[in-house]
């Protein structure tokens, strides 16, 4: 039990381990610069206890029925270790202790989310996950638009928290316990209480996830924070949500009514998200809708009911936040140099003839922005793939077809960006075409 | 014979695109490009000569994941096609050698990219796999046109990805719903060609595949009403763009019908056959008189390819075997008379001029310019020739045989139209011709113009040679392709003696070929 406490636990326990260092290292007033070392090794470490546990095929029970380590607690924690450590190599500028510091908190509440298997330790995970990145978007930043965007995504983010509770509480009402298998076990029995409770605690996470329209406050949320905390917001901290979303519903029989209201929002979401993000000529804002959309795709995955709901979404959390972590970090080198990387200026002009000027950035660009368009060869198609198999699989042919219109529509702007990344008369000069 | 040869021919495509792009200096990596593709293309003409005519080709499989193994194979449908391919690319090459599109490592880098999802897409024996690649021939003929296009460049390359994307919808809706009935069926996802094919689809699961695929088919042939984004993208991609689209990212639509509409449909197909040859002949007309109606020699004959491209699409649904021969032939020769009549208007273009009196100014050119023609208009003894009469005396008996036993006149109605279009191909063709070769030139062109050098008359002589060789003697190329041709019966609903002691016929006067 003890070496469970400490084996099992142990990625966690790095990765607390570096925010005690973190505040270690800047109270000793030790040069900012050691922060990203600090942060990659112990992050790092964190992998390789993972990497270890998933080797040994690790299982273990640790609190009576709170604390759970099985397969998928592993693998998510993995992934999100892995983009964790991704973001804190892509993240471009020199940061303060305090920023490390709140991106290893947040992890931090995103891996106890995916070890819980009651609801009081989700929750936990959840405020812990959430709490940070309020911090995180107005930190060293005295604009009035971060503010604003902040309150807006504190204020969204309490409701859902409200929304999560009050369903956590009417399961508690209907099963008189707060383990999460206690409640799965009761959510398709269709009676009204515990579709209630469902839909409730759905809700709060889909509101968490941005998803329509439960979005409201992601685009001034991402438009107003630094562009790395928006690269953080969009992967990290919302495949942690929607993977805590699968941690309580990746098993759970869904009945009819809850099935077709989640199909029916994961179509709006996709498609608003898309056709807004059509219209938006700011990077932090297209980035916005479109992960709106994705949030629609990553939700579709809860139509499916051949049992590889959990799979599906580690891989399309895993291909999402990589890809969207590449784009901002790839986007930011290319407008370094015209002086608008992280001001509230960033218009996507900045990316005409980028191929010209930074080759590799602009092919990583289109690269990470054709895979989250979807398309093969690339990840983000077989992402995709996997959640549509198992919803066709699973009967749901027409909302899948007009899902795919949908990601059609989401095709405009992500090729847009690409035709802005080549679109320079300096490369080559075009042939004249005879009149 | 497949294992080795075919594998080593898609990894130096995929490691060609690869690592050209990170060779410096460019001239290095132009060479690295054609070594690459002439490479290719001594691998094909290998598959190409070893090929016995067997339907069961061997193939290579390698199991990527528990749910996809992974199969590449010869077979009778795409043999020709992966020869096309693998000719047109050096040749295109060759062709634009000199210009700034040659040395630029990106160009490079696309056309090698488009190589290996052309042969990747034609090589595939699974759904999914064909589907990637499929998509994954967009991005760099995207890329060509945006960059290396004319003025219009970002309009027309918008215009042809999205356009053919809104095809894909439905088809990827349809791969899945077929892996997905296969795990319904069996309980394991498979996406095999040949694991697909025999599934038990209801007729309107069948209708679904068929109308999936088959809009995204005709989207990417283009047969009419879906090829609006036909004369833009030709008239504003590069020479290289153009030649190749014509060439070969057309036929993706054909094989598609032949691959993939017909076995996975096998009972609905057939009942969609009179319309779609009906579409067929109507594509083939309406791209006939607009071609009469252009003046500029470029959309003339982008149009004339529109209307070829609808004699494939009719031989495939005569559900015919001597039609289906005239089909896979038409591919072929079409690909390589459209490909080498857009190089040679690219050729005209490098030298700055606009054609006129090319019989005298340019006699080589000129020479090339109208054997390509008189292939174009099938005049006998050319690939033209072969293909479409094939095609046009299948659709016609599957036609006539249908007439007779009062089962519909829509095939025979447009058997007959499509033959009107021959009449309308001497016209627009030979126009074509006049102009370029002995209409007076502009007021200001150049009298003297360089002709046909040695490196472009090298690119050009092996279009030629295929022409030629196609229309004087089709026996061996048709040979190797005379068993597969002969399955389609088996699809027919009209079980007419003629056209059942028709393709008895070809298949005893062919087999000691093909043996």
């Amino acid at each position: 039990m003890a070496t469970d406490l400490f084996y099992g636990l142990l990625p966690d326990h790095l990765v607390l381990a570096l925010m005690l260092a973190l505040m270690l290292l800047e109270s000793l007033r030790v040069p900012p610069a050691w922060g990203r070392i600090v942060y990659l090794a112990l992050l790092g470490g964190a992998g390789a206890a993972l990497a270890h546990q998933i080797a040994n095929g690790y299982v273990a029970d640790i609190a009576g029925g709170e604390v759970i380590i099985d397969r998928f607690a592993l693998s998510a924690k993995a992934v999100l270790v892995t983009l964790g450590f991704t973001a804190g190599i892509a993240l471009p500028r020199a940061m303060s202790y305090k920023t490390w510091l709140l991106l290893a908190s947040s992890l931090f509440g995103a891996l106890i989310m995916m070890d819980s298997a009651g609801f009081v330790a989700l929750f936990l995970g959840i405020e812990m996950l959430s709490l940070p990145a309020f911090a995180l978007m107005v930190h060293q930043r005295g604009a009035s638009v971060a503010a604003e965007g902040a309150f807006k995504y504190l204020l969204m983010s309490s409701i859902a928290t409200a929304l999560l509770l009050f369903g956590m509480s009417l399961a508690y009402m209907s099963t008189g316990s707060l383990a999460i298998a206690d409640f799965v076990a009761i959510v398709g029995s269709g009676r009204g209480l515990d579709t209630a409770a469902t839909l409730l605690m759905l809700a709060g996470f889909f509101m968490k996830a941005a998803v329509f329209p439960l979005h409201g406050w992601a685009p001034d949320a991402y438009s107003a924070a630094p562009l790395p905390v928006t690269a953080f917001l969009a992967s990290v901290v919302k495949g942690a949500v929607v993977l805590a979303l699968v941690r309580v519903f990746a098993a759970a029989t869904l009945d009819a009514t809850v099935v077709t209201v989640v199909t029916a929002l994961a179509l709006a979401s996709i498609v608003y998200g898309n056709l807004a993000a059509l219209a938006q000529t700011r990077f932090r804002r297209l980035l916005a809708y479109s992960s709106v959309a994705h949030a629609g795709y990553m939700i579709f995955a809860l139509a499916g009911a051949t049992g590889s709901r959990a799979d599906d979404l580690l891989w399309y959390v895993g291909i999402y936040a990589a890809a969207t972590l590449l784009a901002c970090a790839s986007y930011a080198v290319l407008a370094r140099d015209k002086g608008n990387g992280d001001d509230a200026r960033d218009e996507l002009d900045t990316l005409d003839g980028g191929f010209a000027r930074h080759p590799l950035a602009a092919v990583l660009l289109a690269l990470a922005v054709l895979s989250l368009a979807g398309l093969p060869p690339l990840p983000g198609f077989f992402a995709k793939l996997f959640i549509f198999q198992s919803a066709i699989a699973s009967g749901h042919l027409v909302p899948a077809v007009l899902a795919f219109a949908g990601s059609f529509i989401g095709l405009g702007y992500y090729v847009a960006i690409v035709v802005r990344l080549f679109r320079s008369d300096t490369m080559v000069q075009p042939m004249q075409q005879p009149q | 014979m497949g294992f080795p040869l075919l594998g080593a021919l898609l990894l130096i495509a995929v490691g060609a695109a690869v690592v050209v792009p990170l060779l410096r200096p460019a001239s290095l990596a132009r060479a690295v490009t054609l070594v690459a593709m002439l490479a290719m293309l001594g691998l094909a003409l290998r598959i190409f000569a070893a090929f016995d005519g067997s339907v069961d080709a061997p193939a290579v499989a390698f199991e990527w994941a528990p749910i996809a193994v992974l199969r590449f194979g010869v077979d009778g449908y795409n043999l020709y096609l992966l020869l096309l391919t693998t000719l047109l690319f050096p040749v295109v090459l060759l062709a634009i050698w000199r210009t700034p599109h040659a040395t630029s490592r990106l160009h490079l880098g696309l056309l090698l990219a488009l190589q290996a999802g052309l042969l990747g897409t034609f090589a595939a024996q699974n759904l999914l796999l064909f589907f990637v690649f499929w998509e994954a021939v967009l991005i760099p003929m995207l890329l060509l046109i945006l960059v290396y296009g004319g003025s219009e460049r970002r309009r027309a390359a918008l215009t042809f990805f999205l356009v053919t994307m809104a095809g894909s919808v439905l088809l990827l809706a349809a791969v899945i719903l077929l892996g997905a009935l296969h795990w319904h069926e069996t309980g394991a996802w498979s996406f095999d060609y040949d694991a697909l094919a025999a599934l038990h689809l209801a007729p309107a699961t069948q209708w679904f595949v068929f109308g999936a695929v088959a809009l995204a088919c005709a989207i990417k042939s283009p047969l009419v009403p879906f090829h609006a984004w036909l004369p833009l993208t030709y008239r504003e991609a590069s020479t290289a763009g153009t030649a190749l689209m014509a060439g070969v990212l057309s036929k993706m639509g054909a094989y598609g019908f032949i691959r993939l509409a017909v076995p996975f449909a096998p009972d609905v197909a057939p009942l969609a056959a009179p319309w779609m040859m009906l579409l067929a002949a109507v594509s083939i007309v309406y791209g006939a008189i607009a071609a009469l109606r252009q003046t500029r020699p470029g959309d003339v004959v982008a149009y004339s390819s529109l209307s070829h491209m609808g004699f494939i699409v009719l031989g495939i649904f005569a559900f015919q075997a001597t039609a289906l021969q005239g089909a896979l032939l038409q591919m072929l020769s079409h690909g390589v008379v459209a490909a080498g009549l857009f190089l040679l208007l690219g050729l005209l273009e490098q030298r700055r001029d606009d054609g006129g009196t090319l019989a005298l100014r340019a006699p080589r050119l000129a020479v090339a310019t109208m054997l390509l023609v008189l292939a174009s208009l099938a005049l006998p003894l050319t690939s033209g020739f072969t293909a479409e009469f094939l095609i046009l005396l299948g659709a016609f008996s599957e036609g006539w045989a249908a007439w007779l036993q009062q089962d519909g006149v829509v095939r025979l109605a447009a058997a007959l139209l499509a033959t009107t279009a021959v009449v309308l191909g001497a016209a627009y063709m030979l126009r074509y011709a006049r102009t370029l070769l002995y209409d007076a030139p502009p007021s200001g062109a150049d009298p003297r113009i360089a002709d046909l050098g040695g490196r472009e008359a090298l690119a050009i002589a092996p279009l030629l040679a295929v022409v030629l060789a196609l229309g004087v003697w089709p026996a061996p190329w048709i040979a190797k392709t005379a068993q597969v041709t002969a399955q389609i019966s088996s699809y027919s609903v009209v079980p007419s003696a003629v056209s059942a002691a028709h393709g008895e016929a070809v298949r005893t006067v062919r087999s000691p070929h093909g043996n």
